[in-house]
């Protein structure tokens, strides 16, 4: 593994690091290529930065697959009989407290009034007797202003003594029990509430209310709250509608999106209203997720196109070389020669495709699932170790310096790689009679582990791109290698949600992985 | 039972149902409702009457509303205007007794 690439038109995309850590295509133009594009199917312009898709409103019959559902099945409807439900029982349960509070108030009021009518006279019946009873019914008949009394005293027979009804009505039999009594009131049908009280020495009185206009009031008053309640129900049906209108427009847009994505238009979006309400976190999320998918396609992409180009060539070379040995070679040693050698060539082609599907494994985050707590400083004593007798053999002094225990939450696996690529590269181009440093140290968001050598370096315009996929810098070229072994240090450092730095370590290159999680309680120790 | 009788019962005995019938629903739907006794101009006489003997046993003239009311009664009445008439009446009947002083 190296630092540096190949000249920038290679036929690549050219990437720049985001400062969220994430690679976002610069340029989506379609790679130069002189071979069939592997990606003829994708198009060029797979997910740019899409601007808002337009506010197309297709039908929704054809949206959904060429058939809405029925009216049962429908969520839209089920919302708006919901809201059609709860406005009938909010108005039904508006209208019994207002009759309850109005019609009842007039039901209670007579009520209070005969009871406190009884209250007088038997105290008067009590003062009295019969004579003062008879007295004052009369003077109440005559002081009633409101003209609502009525009031009956009968004998012993149910003869009336006194009182303004002719006879005691027949239905009024039992006493306490107020009854609601058909009267005539000069010459006009009238309704009264009325209640029997007997009397020591077996006479009977008769008190009660003549309520016919709060009758009348009670039954406009129920008519007005029950039109009121049909007004309301069919103001719910229409609410109703316009809810379920609402649902489905908004389902809409995010069906038109989909069903657009998926014959092949991956440039729509889901419109977002700036509402900021539901609806509008669903779209923010459906995009966010259209984009992660697009960033993904578009390094399958990139890979795709890397393969055919950066691939090809060792394939062409193990080919001519069969093929030489095949036409030329005189004795079997040459032959085996030429086999062993076309042999490596392919070794390495496997190798790179492993690296790639290394790479990509890592991107997809599936790595995460091995995540776990672990000692850092192990695995850098490990990768010191590997590589001591390579460094010795070179000339070099690997020296390592980390605290006895730095606890790490993620792949002790993908690290181990990623650390031990960034080894292999300083090793590989430190000249001899220099140092290579393996440190680790805690930061202020979680873990550094730097690895510095005293090489050639890598020159700042080249270190953007020497995270790329395939890049070779120039002093790279003379080095085997494939030109994957940073852009792997970069995919574990972001699978781990933290970052790859390079900068110049005056001379040679200082590479910083930095991983955010536990903080180091004990590095300082 | 003689065949004569027993005819005799079978086209009798649904006339007898029917008027029983017919007895019974005209019985409870001609149940008078009981008549209110102070809204008939009887009523209104006894009123005047009433305000006639606390006029004269008032040590004071009466107020013009009185005298209002009771014209204004006895006129309805006479028109047969019964309950509104009884309705003044009874005002002024009232206002003429919280004039008198409790004996």
């Amino acid at each position: 593994m190296n630092f540096f690439g190949r000249p920038a038109n290679a036929g690549l995309a050219p990437f720049q690091q985001a400062p969220d850590g994430l690679a976002h295509a610069d340029d989506p133009a379609s790679p130069q290529s002189d071979v069939p594009n592997p990606n003829a199917g994708v198009p060029d312009t797979a997910f740019p930065d899409a601007a808002p898709s337009e506010d197309r409103r297709p039908d929704d019959r054809r949206l959904l697959g060429g058939r809405a559902p029925d009216l049962l099945h429908s969520a839209g409807f089920r919302f708006a009989m919901v809201y059609a439900v709860l406005l009938a029982i909010s108005a039904a349960a508006l209208a019994l407290y207002l009759w309850w509070a109005t019609a009842g108030l007039l039901d209670r009021q007579t009520e209070a009034a005969i009871r406190a009518d009884v209250q007088g006279l038997s105290e008067r019946w009590d003062e009295g007797g019969l004579p003062a009873l008879v007295l004052t019914i009369r003077e109440r008949l005559e002081q009633n202003v409101d003209d609502d009394a009525i009031y009956l005293l009968a004998d012993q027979s149910m003869r009336p003594l006194a009182g303004n009804l002719r006879a005691w009505p027949e239905p009024v039999s039992r006493a306490d029990v107020l009854y609601e009594l058909a009267v005539t009131r000069a010459g006009q049908p009238a309704l009264a509430q009325v209640q029997r009280y007997d009397l020591p020495g077996g006479f009977h009185l008769l008190i009660g209310r003549d309520v016919q206009a709060r009758a009348k009031l009670r039954t406009l008053l129920t008519d007005a709250l029950l039109w009121g309640l049909i007004v309301v129900a069919v103001m719910a049906l229409g609410g109703a509608f316009v809810v379920r209108s609402l649902f489905r427009r908004t389902l809409a847009s995010v069906s038109a999106t989909a069903a657009a994505i998926s014959t092949g238009d991956f440039s729509r979006r889901v419109r977002v209203s700036g509402r900021g309400d539901e609806f509008d976190q669903l779209a923010e999320t459906i995009n966010d997720m259209l984009d992660r998918i697009g960033r993904l396609m578009e390094g399958v992409r990139e890979v795709s196109n890397a393969i055919a180009h950066d691939l090809r060539t060792p394939i062409t070379r193990a080919r001519a070389r069969l093929e030489d040995a095949a036409l030329h070679a005189e004795t079997t040693v040459e032959l085996h020669a030429a086999i062993e050698r076309a042999t490596g060539d392919l070794d390495g082609i496997v190798a790179v495709f492993q690296a790639l599907l290394r790479i990509s494994e890592i991107e997809a985050g599936s790595r995460r699932s091995a995540f776990t707590e672990f000692n850092l400083a192990t695995i850098l004593a490990d990768v010191a170790e590997l590589y001591e007798p390579l460094a010795e053999s070179n000339g070099l002094r690997l020296l390592l310096d980390t605290p006895a225990n730095v606890p790490v939450w993620g792949d002790p696996e993908m690290l181990r790689q990623a650390v031990g690529n960034l080894t292999d590269n300083a090793v590989k181009f430190s000249p001899p009679g220099g140092a290579v440093l393996l440190s680790a140290r805690a930061a202020p968001a979680g873990v550094e582990v730097t690895v510095a050598d005293q090489g050639p370096g890598i020159p700042a315009e080249d270190r953007s791109r020497a995270v790329e996929r395939f890049f070779r810098g120039e002093a790279a070229r003379s080095t085997p290698g494939s030109g994957l072994g940073l852009a792997l240090v970069q995919a574990v450092a972001h699978l781990h949600g933290g970052t790859l730095h390079l900068e110049d370590a005056g001379p040679g290159l200082r590479a910083t992985l930095s991983l955010p999680g536990q903080l180091v309680t004990e590095l300082s120790s | 039972m003689d065949v004569d009788l027993r005819r005799s019962i079978g086209l009798g005995l649904p006339l007898v149902l029917l008027t029983c019938a017919t007895l019974a629903t005209s019985a409870g739907g001609d149940a008078v409702p009981p008549a209110v006794t102070t809204d008939t101009p009887e009523y209104c006489h006894k009123l005047m009457d009433r305000i006639g003997q606390a006029l004269r046993a008032a040590s004071t003239p009466p107020p013009l509303e009185v005298v209002s009311l009771s014209s204004e009664g006895e006129h309805m009445c006479d028109d047969g205007l019964t309950r509104g008439g009884i309705l003044r009446l009874r005002r002024a009947l009232l206002i003429l007794e919280q004039m008198t002083p409790p004996p």
